[in-house]
């Protein structure tokens, strides 16, 4: 309790955490958050205090932080047993104990054993916390809230893969790395933290693949709260969709979605880490929470900071063929991220009522335009929010019936300055040149605000055992509205293309039927879609001063369908099939283009994808293996593509077949300590229908920058009383391989001629071939005395090797880095 | 004795097996191609799509003939494939390969047909026409860095290095410095010549300050060319070409050429992308000052003034232009770039009559690609459309064209040169 009190104080009076971004960046703030940390752990309330008697009590949680209940509980000391159940709240406690070291083993059917030494002090009451795996971690499926665990695992159909941040989140590890050992996962990050990052999902990817928080569209967050900024403490674990998403997630993908589950608030928790790592890298994270034991009220507050130089070294080109590794210099960022939640729960009117205060900032350096092609010095892209949000969740009729509403309503605002008025060069060093403004072709001094609206609603009702309904209806508004004093104008005017508010809106309803048959043993859901988006603006293209005040509306609308099956083999293995026909509407910026060299097109129409999916799914005790075929026809990708010169548009324009195929298989416990696991994916994505005869030869062609096989080696262990009596060693290392891709379509007799094409070189020039690329990272994370302190230390990429993006952008090389987690 | 000699027949046979399989596995199409001195170069854009300008480079030992590919083992791939400028055996590219950079980079072609990369400048990249140029001899060249919009760069062609400056701040402020509206002003950004050992450079008056500065925001209605006299590399006179606006353009297709009289035709665009006011105008052979006794305007060919000259060939008192056969318009649904309207006709230059070329369909923008070049004695000319499956060069006899080769794998032909390796 004390704890969390203290975490709360520093929280609301400490001004690092609210901090705006105003100046540039400072490595020193991170200081202020290690002062927390220590703060948490050092202080009065980091141990449990006294009380009478000799007692042991304690709560069992899953990874979701549900209260885990008949959890068997045994208490050994030496010749000595008790043992114990947990309740409904998960809650456990042995009584008249003896002073002393015991043996504390939890047994249930749906989640591995738990076992840790337990000191019963004289005059202390000691409490524990514990939290249960569920038997498989790296593959797991859709949650649907409001059911046991049990119930939940039994009912899943729509594949998931499930990234359990909790494994790993005291490592000094990213979210992304995380996402890139997941089979049929890629992630394309253009430098070092805090760059840009997108998700490909067998092949989908920009903005095919949509992103949320607890099951809500991710818009309203920005950058403030991505895969990229994200520290792993801060998530319960990110559920990556493929092919059919589930009705609760109302969005427009095209055959992928992200969804990062932040911790949830059950009893007393509070968490915090600190990083340091190469390249001035300092990420910070704190988080703490309460509930009273009767859970009708909660309180919370989590905030993050992350920091770096990036100020890695990369081979860049200086001109006349000559080339050097120069370090990097103007490739920093800076992000902080603070929110403060309070809520009452349990009552008659309501499950849940959360409010929540969010605020974000980010500053990042632009070292380079998309490729990396020269340098910038000055260029700052800035962004901030502060975001309220409600959600309020009631079910009724004796728990058949379940609401859930979230609401938003926030502005975020984005900066752009290029003022520089000169040109860097790869060293540094700066030369004014007369007459110019900023260093880009684009000088820039912007204040853009979008103003977001986000209302989303969840009904579900549960008929009875076979039968279950949904519906999902997700509305969103943008305004986007700015200034920018150095940016263009239209037409023979002097007004500023950005002072003209933009607007955009769409709803996407989705609605659906699980029917549960044989015993529960098959499983179907069929859920249809229906999409509408409107769009008003005025034509920065056309517009030439009279028709400035002529709103063009624009809109459109379309369906989707989709029907997923799994049917339960045996008690360990079990099938699943999913098809979906999925649409992608166009965005405002795609619609109205960004009145500089985007121009508009209101003739687009949404992207849409026929996607199959086919699993096979085995998990024993010391196994799990899952693998995974998938089918899809896109047609009608919205690619942006140069019209009247210097100008550009997004028109509706390709279509691409794909197939491919996916496994990923863990052995637990080998030779008692070792985890080992591996996953590949393979995918052949290639170019269809094209009909222009001077591109009709790019048929059958790969999809470009897009890899083909990828895989992932892993090897874990975990090795208790390494040092002393109850500390506990997890070393671990991972291998990531990538495949040779290409950055332009080349005919497919050109591919390497090995199997699948998976030796050999294609047989082109290799300025469009991005080479193969190997990643190992190692490092282990230690727990000393059964503490609540972890310590992680690890090295990526210890063989220094190149690895790009999927433009070719240069990424780090070998870095050190180093964690301390602390955990209530 | 008999389990060894079976077992060295065995073994043998095994041998013979796995080398013929293994030779019947390589691929016969990715050998280089036979070696020569001389070589045939093509370049063709792969994807439109994608405004990097992606595509290949290839050579071949004659002018091909037929259905032909232009990605081969020994091509080189990259991007900003939309042309190239050339100078005697050299073929120069104003992107790189490697990033779309802005650049002067030179393409180097080996014995093997093995097309690489031979050596570049990398100028000021933000702003458009940085690295145009102009070459007056293998020592000596010109070109535009945006890093000194007021100056001309000095270059040596055969090494790429930059030899210093000319400032030409003088030039420029003979007008429009009280002018606010002037928000950008530059020499050479567009347009570079040499003539009888003059360098004509266009001056840029431009009312943004932007991206596209530079490029259809003219601030005055007549477009000035000033004189720079290459020995002395002293400015000695502006001339004008009245009326029009944006000369030439950013890409490698310099919009001007020389006829064989020596007389220089320069092409302006005219007030806007969409054209209106597009004229081509005359610097004779022995003058540094615009002709304005003569002049080629847009309505000679169409009253309606809806559209604009793209480049100019000229020869023996003809002119050859591709012109737009429809209005032309913008935006998603425009038709400059992507519909087939542009089509070519040879112009009699003391007649301003237009003749149209037949045997080649009308096609797309030839853009930064030269429509009409000069090999072994033929004139060829571009045929790319984009709805039919033509794609290739055809040889102009008359004022009838016949195709030569089609390329059906690599993307729209923007370039044809022949090179002769030392």
């Amino acid at each position: 309790m004390e704890i969390i009190l203290r975490v709360l104080a520093q929280n609301n009076t400490c001004p690092v955490l609210l901090h705006s971004c105003k100046s540039r960046l400072h490595p020193g703030r991170y200081l202020s958050f290690l002062t927390i940390i220590i703060g948490i752990s050092l202080g009065p309330g980091a141990q449990a205090q006294p009380a009478n008697g000799l007692a042991l009590s304690g709560v069992v949680y899953d990874l979701q932080n549900n209260p885990v209940s008949d959890v068997t509980i045994i208490l050994t000391s030496g010749s000595g047993k008790k043992s114990a159940q947990t309740n409904l709240r998960g809650e456990f406690s042995f009584s008249s104990l003896a002073a002393g070291s015991y043996e504390l083993l939890t047994s249930h059917i749906n989640y591995q054993s738990h076992a840790q030494v337990v000191e019963i002090t004289s005059g202390k009451a000691t409490e524990l916390t514990i939290r249960l795996t569920e038997t498989v971690q790296q593959l797991d499926d859709i949650v649907i809230t409001g059911k046991t665990q049990t119930q939940e695992v039994k009912e899943q159909m729509i594949r998931a893969v499930v990234v359990d941040t909790k494994v790993a989140e005291v490592q000094p590890a990213t979210l992304t790395e995380l996402m890139n050992r997941t089979a049929g996962v890629r992630i394309r990050q253009s430098g070092g933290l805090g760059s840009s990052s997108e998700v490909s999902i067998n092949g989908f990817q920009g903005r095919a693949v949509r992103y949320f928080k607890d099951g809500i569209p991710l818009d309203y967050l920005g950058d403030g709260y991505s895969i990229a900024t994200v520290p792993l403490n801060a998530l319960e674990r990110v559920e990556i969709y493929k092919g059919v998403l589930p009705v609760s997630l109302g969005a427009d993908a095209l055959g992928g979605a992200v969804n990062m589950v932040s911790k949830k608030t059950t009893g007393v928790a509070a968490d915090a880490s600190y990083e340091i790592a190469s390249f001035n890298t300092h990420r910070l994270s704190a988080r703490g929470s309460y509930a009273p034991k009767n859970d009708r009220w909660f309180v919370g507050a989590e905030a993050f900071y992350n920091y770096s130089d990036n100020d890695y070294i990369a081979n860049v080109r200086l001109g006349n063929n000559v080339s050097k590794d120069l370090r990097m210099f103007h490739n920093g960022f800076e992000s902080y991220y603070a929110e403060a939640f309070a809520g009452i729960q349990n009552r008659a009117w309501a499950d849940e009522l959360r409010i929540s205060l969010a605020a974000y900032a980010i500053e990042r350096e632009q070292q380079h335009p998309a490729m990396m092609t020269f340098p910038y010095g000055k260029i700052m892209g800035k962004q901030r929010s502060v975001i309220p949000t409600l959600r309020y969740k009631k079910s009724a009729f004796n728990k058949k019936l379940h609401f859930d509403q979230f609401l938003v309503l926030n502005t975020i605002v984005r900066n752009r300055i290029d003022t520089a008025g000169g040109s860097y060069d790869w060293y540094g060093n700066f030369t004014r040149v007369s007459g110019r403004v900023g260093e880009s072709s684009q000088p820039a001094n912007s204040t853009v605000n979008f103003h977001h609206f986000i209302s989303r609603s969840n009904i579900r009702y549960h008929v009875n055992d076979n039968n279950e309904l949904e519906l999902n209806v997700v509305h969103m508004q943008v305004k986007r509205v700015g200034s920018d004093p150095l940016g263009p104008r239209f037409l023979n005017t002097t007004i500023d293309v950005l002072s003209v508010p933009a607007y955009y809106e769409k709803q996407v309803v989705s609605a659906g039927w699980t029917l549960r048959l044989f015993s529960e043993r098959l499983t179907n859901n069929i859920i249809g879609k229906y999409y509408r988006f409107g769009s008003r603006g005025t034509d920065a293209w056309d517009a030439a001063g009279a028709n400035l005040e002529d709103e063009i509306v624009h809109t459109g609308n379309s369906f989707g369908i989709g029907d997923a099956i799994k049917f339960q083999l045996n008690d360990v293995s079990s099938v699943r099939v999913s098809v979906e026909y999925a649409n992608r509407l166009p965005e405002q910026d795609e619609l109205f283009g960004n009145g500089i060299w985007v121009v508009p097109n209101f003739k687009l129409k949404p992207e849409t994808s026929l996607n199959v999916n086919a699993g096979y799914r085995l998990a024993k005790e010391n196994i799990t293996l899952e693998t995974n075929g998938f089918y899809r026809k896109t047609k009608k990708l919205i690619l942006l593509i140069p019209t009247q010169p210097p100008f550009a548009h997004y028109v509706n324009l390709d279509n691409v077949n794909g197939y491919g195929l996916e496994t990923d298989v863990m052995l637990h416990n080998l030779f008692r300590f070792f985890t080992l696991s591996g996953n590949f994916t393979w995918q052949s994505l290639r170019m269809a229908d094209i009909d222009r005869p001077q591109e009709k030869w790019k048929n059958e062609t790969r999809l470009r920058n897009t890899p083909y096989f990828f895989a992932n080696l892993g090897l874990s262990a975990n090795f208790p009383k390494v040092f002393f009596q109850h500390d506990q060693l997890k070393p671990y290392i991972h291998y990531n391989f990538v495949r040779e891709f290409y950055m332009d379509n080349i005919p497919r007799e050109m591919e390497p001629d090995g199997f699948l094409g998976l030796f050999g070189t294609a047989g082109i020039n290799k300025l469009n071939l991005v080479p193969n690329q190997h990643l190992i990272s190692a490092g282990f994370t230690y727990q000393p005395l059964g503490s609540h302190y972890t310590f992680g230390f690890e090295i990526k990429n210890i063989t220094d090797s190149d690895l790009y993006d999927y433009y070719r952008i240069q990424r780090a090389g070998r870095s050190f880095h180093l964690k301390i987690s602390y955990q209530l | 004795m008999k389990y060894p000699t079976i077992f060295l027949r065995t073994a043998l046979l095994f041998c013979v097996a796995a080398v013929t399989i293994l030779s019947a596995c390589s691929d016969d199409d990715k050998e280089p191609i036979a070696t020569g001195s001389t070589k045939y170069v093509l370049v063709t854009m792969s994807d439109r799509a994608n405004s990097n300008k992606p595509g290949y480079i290839s050579a071949f030992n004659e002018i091909p003939s037929g259905n032909i590919s232009n990605i081969t083992a020994t091509s080189l791939g990259g991007f900003g494939m939309g042309g190239w400028r050339t100078y005697e055996n050299w073929i120069f590219k104003m992107f790189d390969v490697d990033a779309y950079s802005k650049a002067i980079e030179r393409i180097a072609v080996s014995e093997t047909g093995v097309v690489t990369v031979d050596n570049s400048i990398l100028p000021d990249q933000s702003t458009f026409g940085s690295g145009n140029f102009v070459i007056v001899n293998e020592t000596q060249g010109f070109y535009w860095d945006a890093a000194s919009p007021l100056a001309i760069q000095k270059f040596n062609p055969t090494t790429l290095q930059n030899t210093g400056s000319i400032n030409l701040a003088s030039a420029v402020n003979e007008r429009g410095t009280d002018e606010e509206a002037i928000l950008f002003r530059a020499i050479g950004q567009k347009f570079l010549a040499v003539k009888n050992g003059k360098l004509f450079t266009n001056i840029t008056y431009a009312k943004t300050n932007g991206g596209q500065k530079g490029f259809f925001d003219d601030f005055y209605e007549d477009v000035y060319i000033a004189v720079i006299d290459i020995a002395t590399e002293t400015y000695e006179s502006t001339t004008v070409i009245e009326d029009t606006g944006s000369i030439a353009y950013i890409n490698e297709n310099e919009m001007y050429d020389f006829d064989t009289n020596g007389d220089l035709y320069v092409v302006c665009q005219g007030r806007s992308a969409l054209g209106t006011k597009s004229k081509i105008a005359r610097i004779r052979a022995n003058s540094t000052a615009v002709d304005q006794g003569w002049e080629l305007n847009f309505t000679d060919y169409n009253e309606t003034d809806k559209g604009k000259f793209v480049g100019v060939f000229a020869k023996d008192g003809k002119l050859i232009l591709v012109v737009n056969t429809e209005e032309l318009t913008g935006g998603a649904a425009g038709n400059i770039n992507t519909a087939d309207i542009w089509k070519f006709y040879s112009v009699d230059v003391a007649t301003k009559v237009f003749t149209e070329i037949t045997g080649i369909p009308a096609g797309t923008n030839p853009g930064a690609a030269k429509a009409v070049v000069e090999i072994d004695g033929k004139i060829l000319l571009r045929g790319s459309t984009n709805t039919e499956a033509t794609n290739g060069y055809y040889e102009l006899n008359g004022t009838v064209a016949t195709q030569l080769f089609n390329v059906t794998a690599g993307g729209s032909v923007s370039g044809f040169y022949k090179i002769t390796l030392p």
